[in-house]
């Protein structure tokens, strides 16, 4: 019953500040905002009994990359009114077409027969040592060439910081 | 033996794999100049493709994250002629280049990222091969540092290379949620039309509409190949939209065959739109590589025309196409960058009276554009002939009249070039150019492609063999 309910406030927890991310004028606001949703939604991992992927949730996101955020906005300046607006009528059409994927989205959702939940067992699933086990068991193609991804991405990086000296 | 079958399915692979460390090292190590390491890299790049005619196996390794057959292998084997064709016909232009290592390790990067994306027999290698071919490509857009242009193109390109994987990760999050499985046989079995499945193949859809460009995903497009150097915009616009259509044609024939009947509507107003439009847009472009953009996003019209005829024949036509796409259209990129690189000159105007001052440049842009329009003797006739008759297996006139009358269109625009290029003055043309020996072997690489490929039946019959029947 208990996870019930905290389910049910994480999940409003986690929309409301969505929500007022995309809302707040000032953007170290939505920042702020931001991080309360991760750590909303690294709730939910520990609802769902994994641990490991909500820690690292909130060490990753709710840590270094909203550091990193808070750092860009600190160095862009972006607390003036400089955003170039939109004429009206691209806005009129956004929130139509916006409308319209969200309509067909519930109306798909409504017409759908979803199949029956499996029983969920609590077996342990996201500890670190089972984690561990399918990294390098059925996922160790994938995991290996995320190292090549890596590898270029900071090649990429490196290569594009050094544009300046030359 | 499983370590036997291991080097043997992933040679290709761990070909790239051991030239991107080498290039790594190299980089570590000494300074060198730029010409032997050029030399070096295009000898590797060559030996790589040789490589990779040897042995092809046939098989599955790690529990379908990584399978293999003879068409794969021949997918992968014209990908890398491509890259060793826009290799050597970047010479000029990356002679002079600082960071030409950097160049290669990205460029390999993204190549091995499309080979295991081709490969995959899972959703997620899926993704992850598609990301390693993108990421990198976007550091590539922004390599001509000068240029702001080019550092525009880039934040284009990945802004809308990661809006599109957005798209496509929803899709395949809500397939996941309604078949259980990422796994591409297990997707087959649980797929029916649900409203809920096709709202995920739709989006799924729109994530590789915006990678081949089709229209209306196509905006991203022009203004990336502008700014981009002209050896990246032709590797944007042969191989990477190569590798994703190969993916997109076994795709579709197997793991969402269920979904025949609601794709292939699909397919019909996303072909007839891309070929209207890719040909309008073309007729009025001055720039040499907004030119070639919207050509390209016209040829994957017709590349969508084939697709929608289901069938061994479809899968045949288009990797046909696909192969004489990449000499036609690596022929007309490697005159422009050739031109671009020792002139600095990429519009259409440019070009009057070209012949007089450059008469082999001349033949070999005017022979691949005849292949991209589709005239008889040239490949590309029969590369489009072909796709049109296995659009037309469904028996839907409609669409295969619209196809064939916009061959009609594109004829104009294409021969317009021809037109100036021969016939139109031109008071100060582009002077007598000097070609570098191993670009003007990659020119008689396409054109030999070109010819040979459009007389020589047996390339065709071999494709053909090897294409499933489903």
């Amino acid at each position: 019953m208990i996870t019930q309910y905290l389910f049910y406030f994480l999940t409003f927890t986690a929309i409301f500040c969505a929500l007022l991310v995309v809302f707040s004028k000032n953007p170290i606001y939505s920042a702020l905002y931001l991080i309360v949703t991760f750590f909303a939604t690294a709730g939910h991992y520990f609802l769902l009994n994994a641990q490991f992927l909500g820690a690292v949730h909130v060490i990753v996101y709710a840590g270094a990359i909203m550091v990193l955020f808070i750092y860009v906005i600190m160095m862009l300046n972006l607390n003036k009114e400089v955003e170039p607006h939109k004429s009206n009528i691209i806005k009129i059409a956004a929130t139509v077409c916006g409308g319209i994927l969200g309509l067909v989205l519930i109306a798909a959702l409504r017409e759908t027969e979803l199949g029956e939940i499996t029983e969920y067992s609590n077996n342990g699933i996201g500890l670190i040592e089972k984690l561990g086990n399918v990294l390098f068991g059925a996922y160790m193609v994938p995991f290996e060439i995320s190292t090549v991804l890596f590898l270029s991405a900071m090649v990429g990086a490196v290569f594009l910081s050094k544009k300046n000296i030359h | 033996m499983i370590l036997n079958d291991f080097f043997i399915f992933m040679k290709q692979e761990l070909m790239l794999l051991f030239i991107i460390f080498l290039l790594l090292l190299i980089k570590v190590g000494k300074d060198r100049s730029n010409e032997s390491l050029l030399y070096l890299i295009n000898l590797l790049l060559l030996i790589n493709v040789i490589a990779g005619f040897i042995l092809p196996g046939e098989g599955s390794l790690f529990s379908d994250m990584f399978r293999t057959n003879p068409l794969i292998a021949l997918e992968k084997n014209m990908l890398n002629i491509g890259t060793l064709i826009i290799s050597m016909q970047s010479y000029s232009w990356l002679k002079s280049h600082k960071h030409l290592l950097e160049f290669y390790i990205l460029m390999i990067s993204t190549l091995l990222g499309m080979f295991y994306m081709i490969s995959s027999g899972n959703l997620l290698m899926f993704y992850l091969g598609l990301e390693l071919s993108s990421i990198p490509l976007a550091a590539l857009v922004n390599f001509d540092l000068e240029k702001k242009a080019s550092s525009e193109a880039a934040m284009k390109f990945i802004l809308s290379s990661a809006f599109s994987s957005g798209l496509l990760l929803f899709g395949v999050s809500l397939i996941y949620g309604t078949t259980g499985s990422l796994a591409y046989a297990e997707i087959t079995s649980h797929l029916s039309t649900d409203p809920l499945q096709i709202f995920a193949f739709v989006l799924f859809l729109a994530g590789f509409a915006f990678k081949i460009s089709a229209v209306p995903f196509h905006f991203w497009t022009a203004d990336v190949y502008e700014g981009a150097p002209v050896a990246i915009t032709s590797y944007l616009s042969v191989i990477s939209k190569g590798a994703v259509l190969f993916v997109f044609v076994s795709v579709l024939y197997t793991v969402f065959k269920p979904l025949a009947d609601v794709w292939y509507g699909m397919l019909f107003v996303l072909s007839i739109s891309t070929i209207i439009i890719g040909n309008l847009f073309a007729i009025r472009q001055d720039n040499f590589k907004r030119f070639l953009a919207f050509s390209s996003i016209a040829q994957v019209g017709f590349i969508l025309v084939g697709i929608s005829g289901s069938s061994s024949m479809g899968t045949a036509a288009v990797i046909y196409f696909v192969l004489i796409y990449i000499f036609s259209n690596l022929g007309a990129f490697g005159v422009v960058s050739i031109v671009s690189s020792l002139t600095g000159k990429e519009r259409i105007s440019d070009y009057k009276s070209f012949y007089k001052t450059n008469p082999f440049l001349s033949w070999i842009l005017t022979i691949a554009l005849f292949s991209l329009a589709g005239v008889p003797p040239a490949a590309g006739f029969f590369g489009k002939f072909f796709l049109l008759i296995a659009g037309a297996e469904k028996g839907n006139y409609l669409l295969i009249s619209i196809a064939a009358l916009n061959m009609i269109v594109s004829f104009y625009y294409y021969l317009r070039i021809v037109k100036s290029v021969f016939m139109e003055p031109n008071e100060s043309p582009i002077e007598s150019l000097t070609i570098p020996l191993i670009s003007k072997v990659a020119l008689y690489i396409c054109l030999l492609g070109i010819v040979i490929l459009g007389l020589w039946s047996v390339v065709y019959d071999y494709i053909f063999t090897l294409s499933p029947i489903f």
